[in-house]
């Protein structure tokens, strides 16, 4: 055979490969026989975008914490309805001054590598979020001590009373309890080592995070044997990755197509309410404001069903407080319709007729950049003309912390205990106060609620709060979003959760 | 030849340098701050004050550009402010797939515009020409990123032929990595082959008004060898440079394209860099870049040397 015959012969079988293995039949899932004799498959999800590592204490990033909501386990985590549950603790005690919590570890806790979790590694995860300043030490800001007497207790001792300890010490996995090796041995960062169902076997930059059934696992042995994240950042793309079965699970799906993705169930597409917030915040540093009732004429001005549907195709709830709907904490109080005139008459009283207002959004999140267009056509309408300003997350951080802006649209993500939703963003000189509000009624509210141990007791407290900042227009709420997620019908046993925590440890693959 | 090349790498060293600077003072100009987008959205003040300390952000800036440059002289380009990782362990694991995409683009590039190229300048005003040229005008006009999303959902969605994204490497699964490149290095080599159409053309339009070639058609040689022995042989050489830039440049920014197909390359790794304001990062794919041009063009001027016989290298 001459060399030009072996080449087209080459690419002739090539081809025949090639069009043999994608005539349109799913990709089989198993990824390759696995050795063992396991069956449980591995189940590939598409997220938005790459971690950018996966040290629990060290990233902020979402993406960070799909992953890593897999592989590591906190001392107490939320359950379905985000109450607080056991996890790596059994059980806790506080003692009658509210100040000593003392929680039994779970007996058999192991990392995936097979040595024993102890109270020391709880203590070394503590002191390393408290010592090196790292990422979620403000949740720590009550915590005096942290100590292990013996080998299967811890003791938290505080400066004051924290009925929020729980969520502080469970929330998420930015808690996490690490390994002292694995951190210093700087393995960490690409191949941390949890305890909980799964654990990273392999992470290759820019492609793909490997994620092994961890054998150690305290908790029921996990059905899959493993899962595999692929990172794309193209929600169309995406779909298309669940549609044709190189994924099975993704929760980056167009907005615009998930009504008729819901209806046509090719796929499974589940939503539920999330703790997440959207908000309008006016600087009141600047003038004109500062007035409350500047504030309060944009709220009139608003039509949040309108904003809602524009922004998030209709996946969203509109919302006039912070809290969603279904929250044990919500409160109802919606004292903004949509009344143009009253906007007026209030802009009237203030002494603002015409007026143009700096609209601050980012493409980080383009819902932004949309809600922005609809409410400039609002304001537009009582006589405020918008110059929406779009700018990258970057950039947007750096001009909300220098305080340059009339306005700014963005959402506090992930939120569980009412603390969160309210004290940094609304006390004054709070953390993220960065519009400048202040209200003294507010900040002793706020102050009171944070160490109010009876719980209908600081509910109510919660409450008085969250009508004054509604009432001051501190934020301008406008909606909760849906979380939004779809995944393959071979897949069972997955549940879409309120707090956005991607577990996988329950779900298995049908072939 | 082998003084000039010794003295080009010499004048890299002063180019690249020169491009390190450029690079971080620009950074210092672009808005945004590395420590806060790290953190996110919650944290307090000593967090945050703590990290730029660790990132060594609150050093003053000669001092360090100079620890850079000086790091970066024994090969040691700093670490990531986001994993934590080397700079230069990150670029070069991302080569292998932004190399792979981008020859093949350019593979797929030459083998349509060669062709269509010389046809369409031999047969000028030709049916063929007239096509070539409707041909060219759409491949620059339309954006590669609009092509790689119908790609997408005509190969992927409705034909179920390709995987709409991911990537799989040669070395592994030479099938699998032929079915992943095959979309977005059509996406990308469809713009290529466009410009290099049109400029094979336009070049071999103008060697056929040459003396020597009418020459050649004079003493009776058939037109065929006149093309091949005569025009292409000297309307490549410019054809080269073109080439060589086109393929340094799709090794350096293909951004759009590897984010669309979630494609592990340099242009990815760049565009998760600038969204994070990963300094050390983006500096390391800047100079990446830059050092693959310098020695991208040292590559055409030797080549030339060796396609023309009237150029020497000094």
């Amino acid at each position: 055979m001459t060399r030009s015959k072996i080449v087209a012969a080459a690419l002739v079988v090539a081809l025949t490969a090639l069009a043999g293995c994608s005539a349109g039949e799913s990709v089989d899932v198993d990824g390759g026989s696995t050795a063992g004799g396991s069956t449980g498959g591995t189940l590939t999800a598409a997220i938005g975008g790459e971690p950018d590592q996966l040290d629990p204490h060290k990233t902020s990033a979402y993406y960070s914490f799909q992953v890593l909501e897999n592989v590591y386990d906190t001392l107490v985590e939320p359950d379905a309805d985000l109450k607080m549950g056991p996890a790596l603790a059994t059980k806790w005690t506080t003692s009658s001054d509210q100040l000593t919590w003392t929680f039994t570890l779970r007996e058999g806790a192991r990392f995936s590598d097979g040595s024993p979790l102890t109270a020391q590694d709880v203590v070394y995860s503590y002191r390393r979020i408290i010592d090196e300043k790292l990422n979620a030490a403000y949740k720590f800001a009550t915590v005096k001590t942290v100590t292990a007497p013996d080998p299967a207790t811890v003791v938290v001792t505080l400066t004051a009373p924290t009925p929020n300890l729980l969520a502080n010490l469970g929330g998420f996995k930015g808690v996490a309890i690490v390994q002292k090796a694995n951190v210093e041995s700087g393995a960490i960062k690409t191949r941390p080592m949890g305890s909980g169902p799964f654990t990273v076997a392999s992470y290759t930059s820019g492609d793909t995070i490997k994620l092994t059934r961890n054998d150690a696992y305290w908790g029921p042995k996990p059905k899959l044997d493993g899962v595999t994240f692929t990172f794309v950042k193209d929600p169309t793309v995406a779909l298309q990755n669940l549609r044709g079965g190189e994924a099975q699970w993704t929760d980056n799906l167009p907005p615009q197509q998930v009504p008729t993705l819901k209806e046509d169930g090719a796929v499974t597409v589940a939503t539920t309410p999330s703790t997440d917030y959207w908000y309008l915040a006016l600087n009141e540093a600047r003038k004109p404001y500062d007035d409350v009732n500047v504030r309060r004429a944009v709220a009139f001005a608003l039509d949040r069903e309108a904003i809602t549907k524009a922004a998030k195709f209709g996946q969203a709830t509109a919302n006039q407080t912070a809290i969603p709907k279904g929250s044990s904490w919500y409160y109802e109080y919606a004292p903004y319709r949509h009344d143009p005139d009253q906007a007026r008459q209030l802009l009237g009283g203030a002494g603002v007729s015409s007026r143009t207002m700096d609209l601050m959004v980012t493409s980080e999140y383009p819902e932004t950049v949309t809600a922005a267009q609809v409410i400039a056509a609002q304001l537009k309408d009582v006589g405020i003309t918008v110059k929406i300003r779009t700018l990258d997350f970057a950039q947007w951080l750096d001009e909300q912390g220098k305080g340059n802006f009339d306005a700014f649209l963005l959402g506090w993500l992930g939120n569980i205990d009412p603390d969160e939703f309210y004290y940094a963003q609304h006390r004054t000189g709070g953390t993220f106060n960065f519009h400048k509000y202040s209200n003294p009624t507010v900040d002793t509210l706020l102050d009171q609620a944070r160490t109010q141990t009876d719980e209908a007791a600081r509910k109510q407290t919660y409450e008085r709060a969250a009508k004054q900042i509604v009432d001051d227009a501190s934020y301008i709420y406008l909606y909760n979003p849906d979380v939004v997620q779809g995944w393959s019908r071979k897949v069972t046993g997955y549940q879409v959760r309120s707090d956005r925590a991607i577990r996988f440890r329950d779900v298995a693959l049908n072939r | 030849m082998g003084r000039f090349v010794l003295r080009r790498l010499l004048q890299s060293v002063v180019v690249l340098l020169g491009v390190t600077l450029v690079v971080f003072l620009l950074l210092q100009l672009v808005p945004g701050d590395p420590v806060r987008v790290s953190l996110g959205t919650r944290f307090d003040q000593q967090t945050y004050d703590a990290l730029r300390e660790r990132s060594g952000l609150d050093r003053p800036l000669v001092v360090q550009y100079l620890s850079y440059v000086g790091n970066a002289l024994t090969g040691d380009l700093g670490v990531s402010f986001r994993s934590g990782q080397p700079v230069t362990t990150i670029v070069l694991e991302r080569l292998p797939a932004t190399l792979s995409l981008a020859v093949t683009a350019v593979l797929l590039a030459l083998l349509v515009a060669f062709p269509l190229g010389v046809l369409s300048a031999v047969r000028s005003g030709s049916l063929v020409d007239h096509a070539a040229r409707v041909f060219s005008q759409f491949g620059v006009s339309v954006p590669d990123f609009w092509m790689g999303i119908m790609g997408i959902l005509l190969f992927a969605g409705v034909l179920g032929w390709l995987p709409p994204s991911g990537y799989v490497a040669l070395t592994d699964d030479p099938v699998g990595w032929a079915s992943h490149v095959a979309l977005p290095a059509a996406a990308v080599g469809l713009v290529t082959a466009s410009i290099l159409t049109r400029f094979i053309r336009s070049s071999v339009l103008e060697v056929l008004a040459e003396d020597y070639v009418r020459t050649a058609e004079a003493k009776g040689l058939r037109p065929r060898v006149v093309v091949v022995r005569h025009v292409l042989r000297n309307a490549l050489i410019p054809v080269v440079t073109v080439v060589g830039v086109q393929l340094a440049s799709l090794v350096g920014g293909v951004i759009v394209i590897e984010v669309l197909f979630a494609w592990p390359g340099v242009g990815r790794l760049t565009y998760d860099a600038v969204q994070a304001r990963d300094y050390p990062v983006l500096q390391g794919a800047v100079l990446f870049v830059a050092t693959l041009f310098l020695l991208m063009n040292l590559l055409v001027d030797v080549l030339y040397a060796r396609l023309d016989a009237r150029i020497t290298l000094r």
